[in-house]
């Protein structure tokens, strides 16, 4: 009983005087794990970098594909965790940039860079286009429309004949940069899309320390608190979902690099939900543990399912209920713990 | 002077309650205009009327010579017109620096910006903060909002409503909760405001209205009983059988339905 008490009487005596003690614990404690984070974001650039080194082409494959899934649950994310807009709807845009990519590489040139323009592109169209309608909502309802336009355009790339209807579109060359040879080897592939995902994520995560992921941060937090000071904020919804929709673009050009092939199943309700799933599991609101958990996702459906027996998506659901329960901020939560201080943007 | 503010039979039903019943109010710019009235008097769904968060069912609202009873919640505001809230409405997952911030970024237009992070806007970060330690939460900017005590997220509250640069602020019962010291510190802080900003207040304590206000209007059962100068006010025999309680209930609402 008596440790509490002088425990409470030591904080508080250190409260009446914040700022020299404060800022001294501040940098005291701010030292070591600027560089931790240092040295963790050297492990996180270098070990992936280093990977078609040390592996051989189908585990390479597999970290390609895992990077371009987890540039779409970057773009659920931007929806789901900075913004509070929970989404079915992604799958979508990542398929509108995944076929996009596959028809300019089949019909115009096999530059991948050109390709994940396009896919920017044709993910930005589609959410310009289809965002109007679901930003009208918000929660379950705003679910339920995303859900509804991730239905509506797989039933679209599923009847199309002009898209290959339910075989999808193949014989995409190899990829090739800058005018150079076909880039035939995986690990060139995945170097390729590791660049690429690098930068999205950069990108993603200046949006979030921006003033307007600060905005997107206030309409989560209290939206009728924004409207009174001021903010339209319908038309800050639309506009995160526009960018959500490229960034998922640009995660369906690069799933499709390494594929060379698309098909209706890449942008089916299970892809969207596996990305909704990824950002319960990293974490939502940070933008790495997302990443993570997107990588265990596709682990588990491609490559432990089947090893189980085919009985991955039970294992998916009780990874999920047992996240739910026991951590509920996510990977992020658990691994950040230390790292997260004050300040409610993202790590 | 030309009224900043005017209220011509402002009426706000719920079903069949008449929450606010023709109110006809008048608030000239520079004024402390202090609404007071019992329970359930209508002063809060007023403001809400007021301030476009709730629709009103008949009357007009004029705000700086302008008819703004169409207009929704943020274009008054953007027009200067802004209020607070009884409960304190906060981003609680955010800092308290950006709490004060999403206010002041909105006005010095760079909201919607996303080619550099939020902290290389040290114009917007040096206005939030100033903000901030004219309520004296400087030293805990970095804290999340969700951090702070009862009194504390009040005084946010106010450093979030004065950073959007208001022309009239509404403060519906800002020092409920507070501690003495807390409520002495916002009375200080109401007189250090320019002179040209107008607040209209909704307060309980009266020590702190009769302090504060200028103009006080008293509110009872969505009609306006009476309102003067607060000498006045203070010596109305009505408002003290109905506020202030020395009548016996059958009495004031004899005299609530003849005073108007």
């Amino acid at each position: 009983m008596r440790a509490g008490p002088t425990r409470t009487g030591t904080s508080r005596d250190d409260a009446p005087v914040p700022p020299p003690a404060k800022s001294g614990i501040g940098e005291a404690g701010d030292r070591p794990v600027s560089r931790r984070a240092v040295l963790l974001a050297a492990a996180a650039t270098v070990l992936p970098a280093a990977a078609p080194l040390l592996l051989g082409p189908y585990p390479v494959s597999t970290l390609t594909r895992m990077l371009a899934f987890a540039v779409l649950v970057l773009s659920v994310d931007l929806l789901t965790g900075v913004t509070g807009l929970p989404t079915l709807g992604q799958a979508a845009y990542f398929g509108a940039g995944a076929y996009t990519a596959v028809l300019v590489g089949v019909h115009v040139t096999a530059d991948a860079a050109v390709q994940v323009l396009a896919g920017l592109l044709a993910g930005l169209a589609a959410a310009v286009v289809t965002g109007w309608v679901a930003v009208r909502a918000r929660g379950i309802v705003f679910l339920m429309l995303t859900l509804a336009i991730g239905e509506s355009v797989h039933q679209i790339s599923d009847t199309w004949s002009a898209l290959g209807g339910s075989n999808g579109l193949s014989g995409m060359p190899p990829i090739s940069l800058f005018g150079g040879p076909s880039l035939l080897a995986a690990g060139f592939v995945y170097w390729w899309v590791l660049a690429v995902a690098i930068a999205v994520y950069a990108a993603v995560a200046l949006v979030a320390r921006s003033p307007y992921g600060r905005t997107l941060r206030g309409i989560r937090d209290n939206e009728p608190r924004m409207r009174a000071l001021g903010y339209r904020t319908a038309a800050a919804r639309y506009g995160v979902f526009c960018l959500a929709g490229a960034v998922a673009g640009v995660g369906g050009a690069l799933w499709a690099a390494q594929a060379r092939f698309v098909s209706p199943g890449d942008l089916s309700f299970e892809v969207a939900a596996l990305a909704l799933l990824s950002v319960v599991i990293g974490g939502k609101g940070s933008l790495w543990g997302p990443c993570l958990g997107a990588a265990l996702v596709l682990l588990v459906r491609d490559n432990l399912s089947a090893s189980l027996g085919g009985h991955g998506p039970l294992l998916l659901g009780l990874v999920f209920i047992a996240v739910v329960f026991l951590m509920p901020r996510g990977l992020a939560g658990v691994l950040g713990a230390r790292r997260r201080r004050g300040s409610g943007g993202p790590p | 002077m030309s009224p900043i503010l005017e209220l011509h039979g402002l009426t706000c039903t719920y079903g069949s309650l008449t929450a606010v019943d023709h109110v006809d109010l008048t608030v000239r710019p520079g004024e402390r205009h202090a609404l007071i009235g019992p329970n359930g008097a209508g002063k809060s769904t007023l403001f809400a009327a007021v301030a476009g968060t709730l629709p009103a069912s008949d009357g007009r609202v004029m705000f700086a010579g302008r008819d703004v009873t169409a207009l929704p919640e943020p274009e008054r505001a953007r027009r200067g017109l802004v209020r607070t809230y009884q409960h304190s409405s906060l981003f609680l997952d955010c800092s308290v620096l950006d709490n004060v911030a999403l206010a002041v970024q909105r006005r010095h237009r760079v909201a919607y910006r996303f080619d550099r992070p939020a902290r290389r806007f040290r114009r917007t970060g040096a206005e939030a903060l100033r903000h901030l330690d004219a309520v004296g939460l400087a030293g805990r900017a970095e804290e999340k909002a969700a951090a702070l005590s009862h009194g504390e997220r009040r005084q946010l509250e106010v450093a979030m409503v004065l950073a959007t640069g208001p022309g009239l602020v509404m403060f519906d019962e800002p020092t409920a909760g507070m501690s003495a010291a807390e409520t002495e510190r916002f009375v200080t802080l109401m007189g250090d405001l320019p002179d040209d900003l107008t607040v209209l207040i909704v307060e309980h304590d009266l020590d702190v209205v009769f302090r504060l206000a200028g103009h006080v209007t008293v509110l009872h059962l969505g009609r306006v009983l009476a309102s003067g100068p607060p000498e006045r006010i203070r010596a109305d025999e009505a408002v003290q059988r109905a506020y202030l309680g020395s009548a016996r209930t059958e009495d004031v609402f004899i005299d609530a339905g003849e005073s108007p």
